[in-house]
């Protein structure tokens, strides 16, 4: 590395541990709104963290992506999900696949996995990166468990982009970001998807009644 | 220049299509637009021919051989699909399935999606190739559920949601291979662009590259619809209107193989070709066995041709996993020919639904009698698609297996065992379904006859190409083939 810029790396590390904490929130939560809640807080400190890296390493174009995500994680998706619930009449709460204490000890074993798995590559590393890969991972990991045991339509959306989250915040920790045009396609591509996403939503409660993706069971052998 | 004209047509076109005043002449604006973008990649193929490689803007774009391959296929199976929906789209429209101002967004949506795998393939650096790819899911969901009954709900939520994870995790193998890159390379913006980073991949961190291929490899995997991440090919597939279904199994997946094929030249070049060799292996095989039962029971024609989809993708990442001269010139023939046969079989399969109003292969008997024209084809299109001598697929599967073979290494004579006994298997299963489909009494109720002279013309149109490698592999495929298996293995 050319530059050796002493990061607070301390600060970032709370923060760190504060979305882990949230995103563990997540799973052991029934209610959609709380849901909600708890990503556009995680959304907050990742843009914090985002702004406080782009402070200390001095690149300009961190900025740029820190307030293109402050606009569109912290309000505008949030914004749009809490209108589809609105819009869509979302009262009754869709249960999961497995019960919550048990998907409580399943996010434990899957920290941990992402611990055992970024094993390799962290030693080797000095800077935050250490602490903050095997959280990213995590982070990213939880996300597709809440995809994979969650029967609501509008919380596997929220599974999805957690799994974003992630991997923003470990592009994020590992090299400061990716270059500018490619954080700048991604961010396109989170806000269509979930846009469309929104679209089939409404589309699904008008034909179905109900947002229960376990009624998807049409096109089967 | 003439990659951005190949990378604008698609876009001039889609927007032409939706904001014509005359609803009729849409189609032709279509059938105009995929034909010019036929003209420029034809002209952009003679240059690789003679440069090999071609970069622009800045190496913003960066063309070879293995891209050459797939915009070829992309702005072939995009001809004839505009061809094709031109019948086909007109005859629903008739039937009152949808509304003009639908058929405008059809056409837009199609165009979109094309010009995102042409992205896709001319793009040199790898992270906006990941927003292409994403791309080419955002463009294609509304063309998922274009009738918007609950079955094509289903199918495009599931497709969607599928493909979005998938991609989303293949974007965590980007992300290792730029923090390796940055290692080396250094703080520059560029540190992402496919012609740099193959330069220096062998000073990465293997450790990295590994996990990065993994990741990308079940990522992209997704979209191509490798097994067991294919859940969401058949329902779609199946879905989509016909000209859709023949892009998505003709080109679609094999974009996002190209992208692997990408990664997998730097991880053989960073740890040695044997560990992602081995996982395109694994991973293949595991594809062509998944289908096997699915292709054996099934009721749907649409279901079937998707299966066979997962199964011929399945053989083309175990060619390039055997890694041989022979196994990667016959994957990539493989490629080509499947393209083009299974895109043909997805017409065939459009008139059928058109005449019978029905996918189940039960309440379809005689079709060589009501179409005589569609069944002709479509006998001949089985055939090819098993891989029956003479046919274009049986010359590249025999390559691959004959190659399979004469590598020596025990595991691989075992995977070539196995695979032969599976591509049987499909055969039997293949033929079984169909032929009772091609031959017997036709049921009284259903008209003789065919639907659109536009259908038999894309239809035509393919069967030329599926022809043609049969016996004759022109030198400029043979070349543009000859230079990929440079490229796979120089890596």
């Amino acid at each position: 590395m050319t530059q050796q810029i002493i990061v607070n790396s301390r600060t970032i590390d709370i923060l760190a541990v504060l979305m882990l904490i949230t995103t563990i929130i997540l799973i052991g939560t029934s209610r959609l709104r709380t849901c909600i809640w708890a990503y556009a807080c995680r959304s907050f400190m990742l843009t914090l963290a985002s702004g406080l890296i782009a402070c200390f390493s001095g690149i300009h174009h961190i900025y740029i992506t820190t307030g293109i995500s402050l606009a569109l994680k912290v309000i505008v998706i949030p914004g749009f999900l809490f209108y589809i619930v609105k819009k869509n009449n979302i009262k009754k709460e869709v249960g999961s696949y497995i019960n919550y204490t048990l998907a409580l000890i399943l996010a434990c074993g899957i920290i941990l996995i992402a611990y055992y798995s970024t094993q390799n590559i962290i030693q080797f590393e000095n800077t935050f990166m250490r602490h903050c890969l095997p959280i990213a991972l995590s982070i990213t990991l939880l996300g597709f468990f809440i995809m994979i045991s969650r029967k609501q339509a509008i919380t596997q959306i929220i599974g999805l982009i957690t799994m974003e989250d992630g991997m923003f915040f470990a592009a994020l920790s590992t090299s400061y970001g990716m270059p500018l045009i490619v954080e700048l396609g991604l961010f396109f591509d989170i806000l269509v998807s979930v846009i469309i996403m929104g679209i089939y939503v409404y589309r699904i409660k008008e034909s179905f009644d109900d947002l229960d993706t376990g009624l998807l069971k049409e096109l089967r052998e | 220049m003439i990659i951005l004209l190949l990378l604008i047509t698609p876009i001039i076109t889609a927007i032409a299509c939706v904001f014509t005043k005359k609803h009729g002449i849409s189609k032709y604006i279509s059938i105009a637009g995929s034909f010019i973008a036929l003209v420029y990649n034809i002209y952009l193929n003679y240059n690789i021919y003679t440069y090999k490689t071609l970069q622009g803007f800045n190496n913003f774009f960066y063309v070879d051989a293995l891209t050459i391959l797939t915009t070829q296929i992309v702005t072939i199976v995009a001809f004839a699909a505009a061809l094709y929906s031109a019948g086909y789209m007109e005859a629903e429209l008739h039937d009152c399935r949808i509304s003009e101002k639908k058929l405008q967004w059809y056409y837009f949506l199609m165009h979109m999606f094309i010009f995102t795998m042409l992205l896709v393939c001319v793009i040199n650096n790898l992270g906006v190739m990941w927003v292409a790819i994403e791309g080419t899911t955002l463009a294609t969901t509304f063309l998922v559920g274009f009738y918007n009954k609950k079955q094509h709900q289903e199918a495009a939520w599931k497709y969607i949601i599928l493909c979005t994870v998938g991609i989303t995790l293949a974007l965590f193998g980007v992300i290792l291979t730029y923090h390796s890159a940055k290692g080396v390379l250094g703080e520059i913006g560029y540190a992402l662009n496919w012609s740099d980073l193959r330069n220096v991949a062998d000073k990465f961190e293997p450790h990295l590259m590994k996990l990065a291929f993994l990741f990308i490899l079940v990522g992209y995997g997704t979209k191509a619809g490798l097994a067991p991440m294919h859940t969401w090919l058949p329902d779609a597939h199946s879905q989509a209107p016909s000209p859709i279904s023949a892009l998505f199994s003709g080109v679609l997946i094999n974009c996002s193989m190209y992208g692997i094929i990408r990664y997998h030249i730097l991880t053989s070049k960073c740890v040695g070709s044997d560990y992602s060799c081995t996982l395109l292996m694994i991973f293949g095989l595991i594809s062509v066995i998944v289908s096997i039962p699915f292709i054996l029971v099934q009721k749907d024609y649409k279901r079937l041709l998707a299966f066979s989809s997962v199964e011929h993708i399945g053989f083309i990442a175990l060619g390039i996993g055997f890694g041989g001269m022979y196994s990667v010139y016959g994957a990539e023939l493989h490629t080509f020919n499947h393209a083009v046969t299974k895109s043909l079989l997805f017409f065939c399969a459009g008139n059928l639904f058109l005449k019978y109003k029905t996918t189940e292969m039960e309440n379809i008997r005689g079709v060589i009698k009501t179409l005589p024209v569609t069944g002709t084809i479509l006998a001949i299109g089985v055939f090819a698609i098993t891989g029956t001598p003479p046919f274009n697929i049986f010359v590249s599967e025999f390559l691959v297996l004959a190659d399979g073979f004469h590598s020596g290494n025990l595991f691989t004579i075992v995977f070539t065992c196995v695979l032969i006994v599976c591509i049987t298997l499909i055969f039997v299963g293949f033929i079984y379904n169909m032929y009772r489909m091609i031959f017997g009494t036709p049921a009284g109720d259903v008209p003789k006859g065919e639907t659109s002279k536009f259908t038999i013309a894309a239809m035509l149109f393919l069967l030329f190409f599926v022809l043609i490698i049969s016996f004759y592999v022109p030198p400029l495929l043979r070349e543009v083939l000859r230079n990929i298996y440079d490229i796979v293995r120089n890596a």
